[in-house]
């Protein structure tokens, strides 16, 4: 089974004047961590909000756990699925406690199942003692582990996380890593996109870079990089297929 | 349930923590209609409750100067100022303390009026009498003086309504006193003709038909004066309640901004119980808001020597009122919210946009004493809407029936307003 099977996505935003995805396909298996990776612009955050049903696509399928995403389905599919955004989408004035707890209602959840649930994951992430602070004054790292679990309260069968190492220290960063390990190890799938190609490499079995809107290139990052003798690591491989050229 | 629950919830804390937030919804609107209804309780105060210093200049010393100064004096209206620093007033000083301003009103009463006002009673009477056979008695003057005029001064400032006013009073005033001292001339004369000294006349009752006022309201017995406190305190309420549209703008931006609305969107659920908790949410803080300035027109206002506001007596239909004017007011705020992409736009469209209409809503000034065509567009203001219903429900004493089109106004002008903000969302997901 495939965690995510995308097909001929095409998606023009109203007034743009080239289409953000050009007949993009590629498919990852299920419980497997695996990369979405592609230079600014490529499609990849349009790619994601067609996959959460934020956006609609102009064309195309996706399936997520072989579930054909439509009006229908979406709901259904919003509970197989926990999107860790690039932003901090959390509310600043509220403590850390009161943001997860809030969302864990929103999920369904609620009163002594609820507080001990938020407060295993905070333990979890060493957040225990900042649990009644305003996430306002939290530390960059603080703030993305907090936004981490704000998406897997509901223990979402595929994680998919949007940069979600962007800004961090490496305490914090070698902690959400290993928490991606551990939580792929329970059997759910995480789909990963980021800039740190060496991240990439270290954490992801199968990786789909995507340029303009299409897919480049997809399979292991070492065999990848062993398919190009020219290549020494994943970025190399990156640079092969999108070019040197700095994109906006 | 648990959703909308948790979001009234989230909104509170949220709330709690904005420290600037709670003074716009709470302490500005309370300074805002105390401030109004202080400044405007002058001008809505009718010209026989105000009392004015009248500089008195009494050239006559007689009994035409003392009626008027005593006519004045007792009227209420005016508080007569017939000497300055131990000495009495000229009519030169009078003029320049009248023309810097430190006066308003000087009337100077001529030299010989008395004279001329019993000569001219005594004349009228002469001239009855000798049409009834009775002999002229009463001495007149020779020569009538045709250019004797009691002299009035107002300061050059002053406003054309209120010198009309004033000229009225003090002419109606100066009419009694002829009319008094005619009436005393009659006597007089029957007394003379017909009768022995100990002869008592019955008073001549000069009013044959008076003038009576009734309330037309449903309860009469209660008799709602409209005043500076009756119209500033729910006008400006209500303008305070439409101001919520800026934090709920805010808020609405700052969640799309910071990406926790695309988190409320990702969570499986409908997001329009999301959407209502925050509605009802807000629409709970603008009924809060209205009655806690209510509460300062009942309570505070006494305090400041103004009158205390009145409720009517249909408290639900003023409840009801509140709460679609709050509905009304919140589902603008939510419009605004979803229709602009900044902060500085909304704020700046909102903020601007209520003052626009309540400016042409009645909410400064009566709808009534507007030019006719900004009546027409001024009808249209919600604000106006809202101030109607709320005018019906305290000074009338009407009931829903009386609010029922204001109010389907106010709750169709809400649902039309969050029906909008739907496609408009659903538009940016297509």
């Amino acid at each position: 089974m495939t965690s995510i099977a995308v097909k001929d996505l095409y998606k023009t935003y109203s007034g743009a004047l080239t289409p953000s995805l050009e007949g993009l396909s590629f498919s990852f298996p299920e419980g497997k961590i695996v990369g979405l990776l592609g230079p600014n612009g490529a499609g990849k955050t349009t790619t994601i909000s067609i996959l959460c049903g934020l956006v609609k696509a102009g064309s195309g399928s996706v399936k997520i756990f072989d579930i054909t995403q439509d009006a229908s389905r979406r709901e259904a599919i919003k509970r197989l699925i926990g999107i860790v955004p690039q932003q901090i989408a959390l509310f600043p004035q509220l403590t850390a406690k009161e943001n997860l707890c809030y969302f864990g209602n929103l999920y369904g959840f609620k009163g002594k199942a609820l507080k001990q649930k938020v407060e295993q994951y905070l333990e979890m992430f060493g957040l225990g003692n900042a649990a009644d602070k305003e996430v306002g004054k939290f530390s960059g790292g603080m703030k993305r582990r907090t936004n981490i679990i704000a998406a897997i309260l509901h223990e979402p069968r595929l994680l998919i996380l949007d940069e979600p190492t962007a800004g961090v220290d490496v305490q914090s960063r070698s902690m959400i890593l290993q928490f991606l390990k551990e939580y792929n190890q329970k059997g759910n799938s995480v789909v990963y996109t980021s800039h740190l190609l060496d991240e990439a490499q270290q954490i992801c079995e199968d990786v789909a870079i995507i340029d303009e809107g299409k897919l480049v290139v997809q399979g292991n990052p070492i065999d990848l990089i062993k398919q190009h003798p020219a290549c020494r690591n994943l970025e190399d491989v990156f640079l092969h297929y999108t070019g040197h050229a700095v994109r906006d | 349930m648990l959703r909308l629950i948790a979001t009234i919830r989230k909104e509170w804390l949220l709330l709690l923590r904005d420290k600037a937030g709670l003074a716009l919804l709470f302490a500005m609107p309370v300074i805002l209609i105390t401030v109004m209804a202080l400044i405007q309780d002058a001008p809505f105060k009718d010209y026989q409750e105000v009392k004015f210093d009248i500089l008195t200049v009494d050239n006559d010393h007689g009994r035409l100067g003392r009626y008027i100064r005593e006519g004045l004096g007792n009227s209420g209206q005016f508080n007569v100022i017939d000497s300055l620093q131990g000495k009495p007033v000229s009519e030169t000083t009078a003029k320049s303390l009248i023309g810097e301003g430190h006066y308003k009103i000087s009337i100077v009463i001529p030299k010989g009026s008395t004279a001329e006002i019993v000569s001219n009673a005594n004349k009228i009477v002469n001239d009855i009498s000798k049409r009834m056979g009775i002999p002229a008695q009463l001495p007149v003057k020779a020569i009538a003086s045709d250019s004797l005029a009691v002299q009035l001064y107002f300061d050059p400032a002053a406003k054309k309504a209120f010198k009309s006013a004033i000229r009225q009073a003090l002419d109606n005033f100066l009419t009694q006193v002829q009319t008094d001292l005619l009436l005393e001339r009659i006597q007089m004369q029957l007394r003379s003709k017909d009768s022995t000294a100990t002869d008592t006349f019955p008073a001549i009752k000069l009013k044959a038909v008076g003038l009576q006022e009734t309330n037309l309201g449903k309860h009469q017995e209660i008799d709602v004066i409209s005043n500076s406190v009756q119209h500033n305190v729910p006008a400006w309420s209500i303008f305070a309640m439409f101001f919520i549209v800026i934090p709920i703008a805010g808020n609405m931006i700052r969640e799309r901004e910071d990406g926790s609305l695309v988190r409320m969107k990702l969570i499986p659920g409908n997001y329009l119980s999301i959407l209502a908790g925050k509605l009802l949410f807000f629409v709970g803080i603008c009924v809060i808001q209205f009655y806690l300035m209510i509460a300062v027109g009942i309570f505070g206002m006494p305090l400041l020597d103004l009158p205390a506001l009145q409720l009517g007596v249909n408290h639900w239909a003023g409840f009801i009122t509140a709460l679609s004017i709050s509905i009304t007011a919140t589902a603008y705020g939510i419009l605004i919210g979803t229709i602009f992409k900044t902060p500085n736009q909304a704020l700046n469209f909102g903020a601007i946009s209520i003052v626009i209409l309540s400016a042409i809503g009645g909410i400064w000034i009566p709808l009534e004493i507007m030019p006719e065509k900004i009546q027409s567009i001024g009808r249209l203001s919600p604000l106006s809407w809202g101030l109607d219903a709320i005018n019906d429900v305290y000074l009338r004493n009407g009931d829903i029936r009386f609010i029922l089109q204001d109010i389907t106004r106010l709750l169709a002008c809400g649902l039309v307003m969050l029906g909008i903000a739907g496609w408009v969302e659903q538009r940016r997901i297509s």
